[in-house]
């Protein structure tokens, strides 16, 4: 089976001459498709960088983006993105704000109204489609983000440490919505996390990023089967790999 | 604090209220003669000798103040987003515009006679000449200080520049654009008055400058209190059209 995305010896490099700095250096990963894969690493290491170069937002010096098996080297309309913040336009209510991607592509906004509520319903923001994302919690609020994200269809979701704003309760309550989501969607998705036990509850595979330039230190295949119960955080399985991982991170 | 917003109509009247009365007897007790310095009875009976006159001019300096505003308005709205679109744009234009508005633009009142004659278009030109600036700047500002993960967010989903700048950085910059409307609408009536001191034959800022040539100082006082008390109007419709339209950005009592 071909990846979904494949990043073949990417190298980032941020400014020119001296002043510059290599963010990623030779990054290979393959992602398939349906696949989880979560990154982690200290911060500043370039997490954020990869997510851009899969989105297309950042052209890397060396190496290549091949997503289903076509190079691709600007923004294309198969990802979907959510970022730590939530991002959404005051002037805009719930409904409104999920549409924006396809307004913004002068897309047939009324042709996609079913599958706004779709996804409304399935954050559970019923009724809240006329409200205002400053009437709304934050974790109410990254909801909305998410169904923004997912409003095109993407094939590929990015995470950027979407949910490390939110409290525990939420962040856990938001782990079991995105695995739904994510099931329902078949989305190939790509994590980037600060918090190890997110990275290894959602993953199937989590990639361990060492810093400065940032290469790949190495994988850790998480073998529990999806969906997994929140439950599962305190067997001893998972906190073996919540302490290796750690320690891959660490050294 | 139940009655705070009576306190809040009622209190700056009875000060002004006060100040009148001091202002008054202050006059009375010093004998300064009415063309130095006129009490407000004396300003209050100008406006009852000349009711027509006074709306009359009124009505010219309101005008071309308004058309100028309107112009400018809409003059800068539109310029902003070429500015905003492209650097190179900017780049090339901004520092002529800055440029322009450094010219004290009341030396351009006889050159625009010249051109354009004594009738309202020079009045209208002055006063949008001297309002576009500052409403231009900070809508301009608001526009390209968009966060950048919103704009990368939408650059995800294949949006070109312009596409997210009509979505987004404009509505976005509208309660900056409108509240600029407030400085714009100070500015077009300092416009629009220099040019009737200067090269015109009616509205508030020529009966200023004659009725003081006939030491008719009451009169021209009644001219200032009619300025103040019009813009200040005006200023409060806009800030209702605001709240209105941009109550979004008010979501925050502060
Ligand atoms: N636009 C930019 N211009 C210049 N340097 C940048 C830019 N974006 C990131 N960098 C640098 O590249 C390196 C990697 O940044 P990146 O944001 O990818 O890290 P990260 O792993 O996501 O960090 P964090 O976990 O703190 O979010 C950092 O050293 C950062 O300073
Ligand atoms: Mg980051």
């Amino acid at each position: 089976m071909e990846p979904a995305i494949r990043l073949c010896g990417i190298t980032v490099r941020y400014g020119n001459g001296d002043g510059g700095l290599v963010a990623v250096a030779d990054v290979d990963l393959d992602v398939m498709p349906g696949e989880v894969v979560s990154i982690v690493g200290k911060s500043g290491c370039g997490k954020t960088t990869l997510l851009k170069v899969i989105a297309g937002l950042v052209k890397p010096v060396r190496g290549e983006l091949v997503l289903n098996g076509h190079k691709a080297n600007t923004p294309h309309r198969g990802v979907g993105m959510l970022f730590q913040s939530p991002l959404l336009l005051p002037w805009r209510t719930v409904i409104k704000n999920i549409l924006l991607p396809i307004e913004v592509l002068n897309g047939d906004v009324r042709s996609y109204l079913s599958r706004a509520y779709e996804l409304i319903e399935k954050v559970g923001l019923k009724g809240f489609e006329n409200s205002y994302p400053w009437e709304l919690s934050g974790g109410m609020q990254q909801r909305v983000a998410l169904c923004r994200a997912l409003i095109h269809k993407p094939s590929t979701l990015l995470l950027d440490e979407p949910f490390s704003a939110l409290d525990a309760i939420t962040r856990e309550e938001m782990w079991g919505l995105l695995q739904e989501i994510i099931e329902y969607e078949r989305c190939t998705t790509v994590l980037v996390t600060h918090d190890v036990r997110e990275a290894v509850l959602l993953s199937d595979r989590v990639v361990v990023i060492s810093g400065r330039p940032g290469r790949v230190r190495s994988e850790v295949r998480v073998d529990f089967r999806r969906p997994r119960g929140l439950d599962i955080q305190y067997t001893k399985e998972f906190n073996d790999y919540v302490a290796m991982i750690k320690s891959l991170i660490g050294d | 604090m139940a009655s705070g917003k009576k306190f809040k109509v009622i209190n700056p009247l009875l000060t002004l209220l006060l100040l009148g009365i001091a202002w008054e007897l202050v006059i009375r007790v010093s004998n300064i003669p009415n063309y130095v310095l006129p009490p407000p009875s004396a300003i209050l009976a100008a406006f009852g000798s000349y009711p027509w006159y006074l709306t009359y001019n009124l009505a010219e300096t309101l005008t071309s103040a308004l058309i100028g505003l309107a112009i400018a308005a809409a003059f800068s709205l539109t310029l902003s987003i070429p500015l905003a679109y492209s650097e190179a744009v900017r780049e090339s234009v901004y520092p002529l515009i800055t440029g322009f508005n450094a010219i004290p633009r009341a030396a351009l009142v006889p050159l625009l006679a010249l051109w354009f004659g004594l009738g309202a278009a020079p009045r209208v030109l002055t006063a949008f000449l001297i309002a576009f600036f500052p409403i231009l700047v900070p809508t301009l500002t608001a526009m390209i200080t968009m966060e950048k993960e919103l704009w990368e967010m939408l650059q995800s989903f294949g949006a070109s520049k312009g596409q997210i700048l009509i979505k987004v950085a404009v509505p976005r910059a509208m309660p900056y654009f409108l509240s600029s409307l407030h400085m714009g609408l100070t500015s077009a009536f300092v416009g629009s008055v220099i040019a009737e001191m200067v090269a015109s034959d009616r509205g508030l800022g020529y009966v200023i400058l004659s009725s003081t040539s006939r030491l008719d100082t009451p009169l021209a006082f009644a001219c200032l209190i009619l300025l103040a008390l019009t813009t200040f109007l005006i200023s409060k419709v806009l800030s209702l059209v605001e709240r209105r339209v941009v109550g979004w950005a008010y979501r925050v009592n502060i």
